[in-house]
C-alpha cells in the first residue's frame, strides 16, 4: 500500500472508530501511531512520533486561554449573569409577535461576549427562558429551537473555545480569530431575529405565544445594575484584546478574575462553587487539550502521508473552482456533524485542507470562521448534537423530546447554512475588524 | 479475595485521581493568579514578572495531564456515545463487550505515552535540561515530563479498571458543570 | 545510478526565506553537483511548516528520525545547545551576517563544542545560517539617543532582553514578533527590538518611526543538521557533496539577508521612519553597562568541558580579522 492509501484508509477508520464510541483521542491517536508505523515499516519511528507530539503540542502559549475563558464562563453563569441581561432583553421586545424568543436569541448574543462555549449558553438560557415561553403559550417546539439555535452563539461571537482550538490548528493569532468571530456571530443573531419575525408572520402556529399585558418596567437602576456587570467584562475582554493592551491569554485571566469579583459582590459564590468550578475548568482543559494534542498526531500522520498535498494536486488538477471546493468542504462538515463534536470536526477537517486553504490563497482567519460556523451547524443536527442534548437533559420535562428539541433547532440550522454561505461569499465580513 | 485486591486497587487508582486533580486545579488558580499579578505589575509599576511566559506554557501541561486520570475515571473524555447507546437498549451485553474493547485500546494507548516518556524523564532529571533565556528565567524540563508519565500511567490503571468492572455508564452528554450547585 | 532518499524537515512554513532558500537553492545545487559523477541521484521530501514538527521540534524530529536532514532553530535551545548562543552573547560587535556565519560556522569546524552538542542529539553538524542583520531599537516617541531609552518599556524576545539590563530602569517586556506593532501601537510598550526586515514587513514604521541604529549585530539561529544513523549509511561522495554545498548555502542565505536588510531600512523610510544614528561611544557605553553575558556563555562551556573562554577568544579574533571589532572587549573579564 502507498502511504496515500494509508492516509486515507486511516481517515475512514478514525471517523468508523468514532461513529462506534471511541473516545475520539484515542482513536485519532491510535489509528495514526498505526498508520505511521505501517507506513513507514518502522515501529520505532512511530513511537517517535507519538513522544514528539505529545512533548511539544501541550507546551503552548496560547492554550492557557482554554482554561482562562472556561473558568470566566463558568464564573459568569453560576453569577446569574445571563438571567440578567435575558430580563433586560425580554423587557425591550415584550410586545412584538416571537418577542420572548427575539429576545432570548440578544441575550445570548451578549452573554456569548463572556462565555466561550455553547453548552454554557444552551444550559443556561434553557432554564431562564423555555419556562417563561411555555407559560405564554408559545409553542414548546418554537422554545427550545430557539435556546438551541442562539446558543450556537456562545461558540461563535468570542471569546470562544472553537476559535481558539482553530487558531492553534491552523497557526493564527488567538486575537485576531477572536475579532473575526464578531461581525459573524452579530449577523447570525441578527439573522436569527429576522428569521422569528418571518416565523411569527407566515407560520404563527409553529411560533405560538400571546401578547402579554404590559408588566412593571425596570428601574434606570435595575437595568444599569443588571447589565453593567456583563458589559464591563466585555469592555475588559474584546477591548483589551481588540486595543492590543492584552493578549489573549491574559484577557482570559483578568476577565476570570473581574468575573470572580463580580460574583463575590453578588454573594453568588461560596467556597464550594468556587472550587467546583476551578475543578470543572480542569477536566474541560484536560478533555479539550488531550483532544488536541492527539489530533496533532493526526495531522503529523496525514503530513507524513502526504494526503493535504495529494487532495491539492487533484483539486487543482480538476481545476475545480472555488465554490466546488466550498461546497466539498461544507458538505463534509455537516456529515461529520450529524455524529460529532465541534472540536472533533475543526481538529479532523482542518489539517487535510489547510494546505489547500493556504496554495489558493484563502485568507486562513475566513478559513477559520467558516469552518467553525460550519462544524457548529453540527450541534443542531440529529442524531447527535451537544446543544440539543444539553436542553433536553437540563429540561427534565417528559412533554418536550429530544425530537422536539432537533424539530425546533431546524429551522435555526437553516438559518445557519444561508449566513455561512453569505460568510463564504463576502469574506470582509470575517476581516474587517482585523 | 480477588474482588477485595480489586476493589482495593479501584480505590487507590480513585484516591490517586482525585490527588492529581486537586493538584491540577491548584494550578489553574496559580495560572490566574500569576497573569493578573504580571499585567498589574508592568501596567501600574513598570515592572512585569519575569517568566510569564514559560510559567504559563509550564502550567498547560501540568494542567492537562494532571487532570487526564480524573477525566478518565469520571468518563469525561470527549467521545460520541450515540451509538453505544442505542445498542446498549437492545443488546446491553455487547454494548458491554464494545466499551470493555475500547477500554483496553485506551489502556494501551496511555501506557504507550507513559512508556515512551519515562526515559524522557530520567534523561531531563540527569542532564538537566531546562527551558527559557539564561539569565532571565529558566525552569527544568522533567518535571513536565514526569507529569505527562505519571498522568498518563494513572490514566492507563483507570482504563485497566474498566476493562475488568465495565461499569462505565452511557449517558448522552456530561455537563457536570452546568448542574445546580451541590449544597 | 543509486537513488539515495533524504526526509528533509523544519517546522518554519515554506515561505519563510531560509525554508524557501533550501528547496531553490540547497536542493538543486546537490542535485546538480551529484549529477557531475552520475553515481547518485537524491530523492528528496520535504515537510515544512508543522506537518511532521513545529519549528521547536526540528531537533529532536532529527534526533529521533523523523526527518533525515533538518533546519534546526538553534535560538529555541539554549539548554541543549549552549554553545551556539555564542553570537548572541557578543552583541555590539558585527551587524554583517555573512561575516557572522562564516565566524562562527569556523569556530564549530576548529572546537568540537558544538559538534558534541548537536552529537549528543544524534545528529551531525553541516553549517551555520544566519538570517537577519541586527537587531535595532524601534520607539513611538522621539529618541535621539541611548539615554532617552532609560526607564522605557522595551518589547523583546530571548537573549536580547538581557542587553536591557544596560540601560538604567528600562524594563523588558517579553513578546512574539506578531504582538510587537500592537504593544508599541497601545503604549503597552515604547520601544520594540527587532531586525530592520520584520520592521518593515510588519509596517513597525507606522507606530515607532524612530529607529536607534544601536547595531546590537547579528545573531547565528540556523543550523543546518543530519540524523547521525541516515549520515552513517551516506555514500562518502554524498556526505562530501552535502557538507560543500552546506557552506555555500550558509554564504548563500546571509547573503540574501544582507540584501534584504538594506532594501527594508529603505522601506522603512519610505514608510515613515527615520533612523537615528547612535555615535560608538554612547554603544559603548551601553554594552559597558551590560553584565559580561559573553563571559557567562563562556564560563557555561567551560563547566560542560569545552573551551568556552578560547572559543569566544577565537570567535572574536575571526571577526576582528574581517574589520569588526566590538566596542567592549568580552574577552576582558
Ligand atoms: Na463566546
Ligand atoms: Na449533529
Amino acid at each position: 500500500m502507498t502511504p496515500i492509501e494509508i492516509g486515507l484508509i486511516s481517515v475512514v477508520a478514525i471517523v468508523f472508530l468514532i461513529y462506534s464510541g471511541v473516545y475520539i483521542p484515542v482513536a485519532l491517536g491510535v489509528v495514526s501511531f498505526v498508520s505511521i508505523w505501517l507506513m513507514r515499516d518502522n515501529f520505532t519511528l512511530a513511537l517517535n512520533l507519538l513522544k514528539v507530539a505529545v512533548g511539544d503540542s501541550a507546551m503552548e502559549y496560547s492554550f492557557a486561554t482554554i482554561p482562562l475563558f472556561t473558568f470566566m464562563g463558568l464564573i459568569v453563569s453560576k453569577a446569574g449573569l445571563g438571567r440578567d441581561i435575558y430580563e433586560v432583553m425580554t423587557m425591550r421586545f415584550r410586545k412584538v409577535k416571537g418577542g420572548i424568543g427575539m429576545a432570548t436569541v440578544g441575550a445570548n448574543a451578549v452573554f456569548a461576549a463572556v462565555t466561550g462555549s455553547s453548552i454554557a449558553s444552551a444550559s443556561v438560557f434553557t432554564k431562564v427562558s423555555v419556562p417563561q415561553m411555555i407559560a405564554q403559550d408559545y409553542n414548546p417546539r418554537f422554545a427550545v429551537g430557539v435556546v438551541a439555535g442562539s446558543s450556537v452563539l456562545g461558540m461563535i461571537i468570542p471569546p470562544s473555545a472553537m476559535l481558539i482550538i482553530y487558531s492553534f490548528v491552523a497557526e493564527q493569532s488567538v486575537g485576531d480569530m477572536f475579532l473575526a468571530g464578531v461581525i459573524p456571530g452579530i449577523m447570525l443573531a441578527i439573522a436569527y431575529v429576522g428569521a422569528i419575525w418571518v416565523m411569527g408572520r407566515f407560520t404563527p402556529n409553529f411560533v405560538g405565544g400571546r401578547v402579554v399585558e404590559d408588566t412593571e418596567w425596570m428601574s434606570k437602576r435595575e437595568v444599569a445594575s443588571k447589565t453593567l456587570p456583563t458589559l464591563g467584562l466585555i469592555t475588559i475582554v474584546l477591548g483589551g484584546i481588540y486595543t492590543g493592551w492584552l493578549t489573549a491569554v491574559e484577557a482570559g485571566a483578568a476577565g476570570a478574575l473581574v468575573a470572580l469579583l463580580i460574583a463575590l459582590a453578588r454573594r453568588t459564590m461560596s467556597a464550594r462553587t468556587f472550587w467546583d468550578a476551578l475543578l470543572e475548568t480542569g477536566h474541560i482543559t484536560a478533555a479539550i487539550l488531550f483532544l488536541i494534542t492527539a489530533a496533532s498526531i493526526y495531522s503529523r500522520m496525514l503530513g507524513l502521508a502526504g494526503l493535504p498535498n495529494q487532495l491539492q494536486d487533484i483539486l487543482a488538477g480538476n481545476a475545480a473552482s472555488f465554490w466546488t471546493i466550498m461546497l466539498l468542504y461544507v458538505l463534509l462538515m455537516l456529515f461529520l456533524g450529524t455524529l460529532l463534536d465541534t472540536a472533533s470536526i475543526i481538529l479532523i477537517v482542518v489539517p487535510l485542507f489547510l494546505p489547500l486553504a493556504e496554495a489558493l490563497d484563502m485568507s486562513l482567519i475566513w478559513f477559520g470562521i467558516i469552518t467553525v460556523v460550519g462544524a457548529e451547524i453540527g450541534l443542531l443536527t440529529p442524531p447527535l448534537g451537544i446543544s440539543c442534548f444539553v436542553i433536553k437533559s437540563t429540561i427534565n420535562d417528559d412533554r418536550i423530546s429530544l425530537k422536539d428539541v432537533f424539530m425546533g433547532a431546524l429551522p435555526f440550522a437553516f438559518v445557519m447554512l444561508i449566513v455561512l454561505f453569505i460568510l463564504i461569499e463576502f469574506p470582509i465580513l470575517s476581516l474587517a475588524l482585523i | 479475595m480477588l474482588k477485595s485486591a480489586f476493589a482495593g486497587l479501584s480505590r487507590v487508582a480513585n484516591f490517586l485521581a482525585i490527588s492529581t486533580n486537586t493538584l491540577g486545579t491548584l494550578v489553574v488558580l496559580a495560572l490566574v493568579m500569576v497573569l493578573n499579578v504580571d499585567v498589574i505589575a508592568r501596567g501600574l509599576f513598570n515592572a512585569p514578572l519575569k517568566g510569564t511566559y514559560e510559567m504559563v506554557q509550564f502550567s498547560v501541561v501540568l494542567i492537562v495531564f494532571l487532570q487526564l486520570p480524573d477525566v478518565v475515571r469520571v468518563d469525561r473524555l470527549t467521545r460520541s456515545d450515540g451509538f453505544l447507546s442505542v445498542i446498549g437498549n437492545r443488546r446491553p451485553g455487547v454494548a458491554a463487550n464494545m466499551r470493555r474493547i475500547i477500554n483496553a485500546v485506551s489502556a494501551i494507548f496511555m501506557g504507550l505515552i507513559a512508556y515512551i516518556t519515562f526515559p524522557e524523564f530520567l534523561h531531563m532529571w540527569d542532564t538537566n535540561d531546562y527551558f527559557g533565556v539564561p539569565g532571565l528565567f529558566t525552569l527544568p524540563w522533567w518535571p513536565v515530563k514526569l507529569v505527562i508519565t505519571v498522568g498518563t500511567a494513572l490514566s492507563c490503571l483507570i482504563f485497566v479498571l474498566k476493562v475488568v468492572s465495565a461499569q462505565d455508564r452511557p449517558a448522552l452528554v456530561r455537563t457536570p458543570e452546568h448542574d445546580e450547585p451541590r449544597t | 545510478q543509486e537513488t539515495v532518499s533524504a526526509v528533509v524537515i523544519d517546522g518554519y512554513p515554506d515561505r519563510a526565506m531560509w525554508v524557501k532558500e533550501f528547496t531553490n537553492f540547497f536542493i538543486p545545487q546537490m542535485d546538480a553537483k551529484l549529477a557531475e559523477a552520475g553515481n547518485y541521484k537524491m530523492g528528496w521530501q520535504e515537510n515544512y511548516g508543522g506537518s511532521i514538527v513545529k519549528p521547536k521540534g526540528v531537533l529532536e524530529g532529527v534526533q529521533l528520525g523523523l526527518g533525515d536532514i533538518g533546519i534546526v532553530t538553534t535560538i529555541f535551545h539554549s539548554s541543549k545547545l549552549p554553545s551556539q548562543g555564542i553570537s548572541g552573547s557578543t552583541p555590539f560587535v558585527a551587524s554583517d551576517a555573512r561575516a557572522v556565519a562564516k565566524a562562527v560556522d569556523e569556530i564549530a569546524r576548529e572546537f568540537p563544542a558544538m559538534n558534541n552538542e548537536f552529537a549528543a542529539q544524534n545528529q551531525v553538524y553541516l553549517a551555520t545560517g544566519v538570517v537577519l542583520d541586527t537587531y535595532q531599537v524601534f520607539c513611538s516617541s522621539e529618541v535621539s539617543s541611548i539615554a532617552d531609552l532609560e526607564g522605557k518599556k522595551i518589547a523583546g524576545a530571548g537573549l536580547n532582553l538581557r542587553y536591557l539590563e544596560g540601560i538604567k530602569d528600562a524594563a523588558g517586556v517579553r513578546g512574539g514578533l506578531t504582538d510587537f506593532y500592537n504593544m508599541v501601537q497601545t503604549g503597552l510598550v515604547d520601544c520594540a527590538m527587532l531586525w530592520p526586515e520584520a520592521a518593515s514587513t510588519f509596517k513597525i514604521a507606522e507606530v515607532a518611526p524612530y529607529m536607534l541604529k544601536v547595531d546590537l549585530g547579528a545573531v547565528n539561529s540556523k543550523t543546518i543538521t543530519v540524523n547521525a544513523d541516515y549520515w552513517a549509511k551516506l555514500p562518502d561522495e554524498v556526505k562530501e557533496a552535502l557538507q560543500a554545498v552546506a557552506i555555500e548555502y550558509r554564504d548563500h542565505v546571509a547573503g540574501i539577508a544582507m540584501d534584504r536588510a538594506e532594501a527594508s531600512r529603505n522601506t522603512y523610510v519610505e514608510q515613515g521612519g527615520t533612523i537615528i544614528e547612535v555615535s560608538d561611544e554612547d554603544r559603548a557605553a551601553w554594552a559597558n553597562a551590560m553584565p559580561n553575558v559573553a563571559q557567562e556563555w563562556a564560563a557555561v562551556l567551560n563547566d560542560r568541558g569545552e573551551a568556552g573562554t578560547e572559543m569566544l577568544a577565537a570567535y572574536l579574533g575571526k571577526l576582528s580579522d574581517a574589520g569588526y571589532d566590538g566596542v567592549r572587549d568580552w574577552t576582558a573579564e
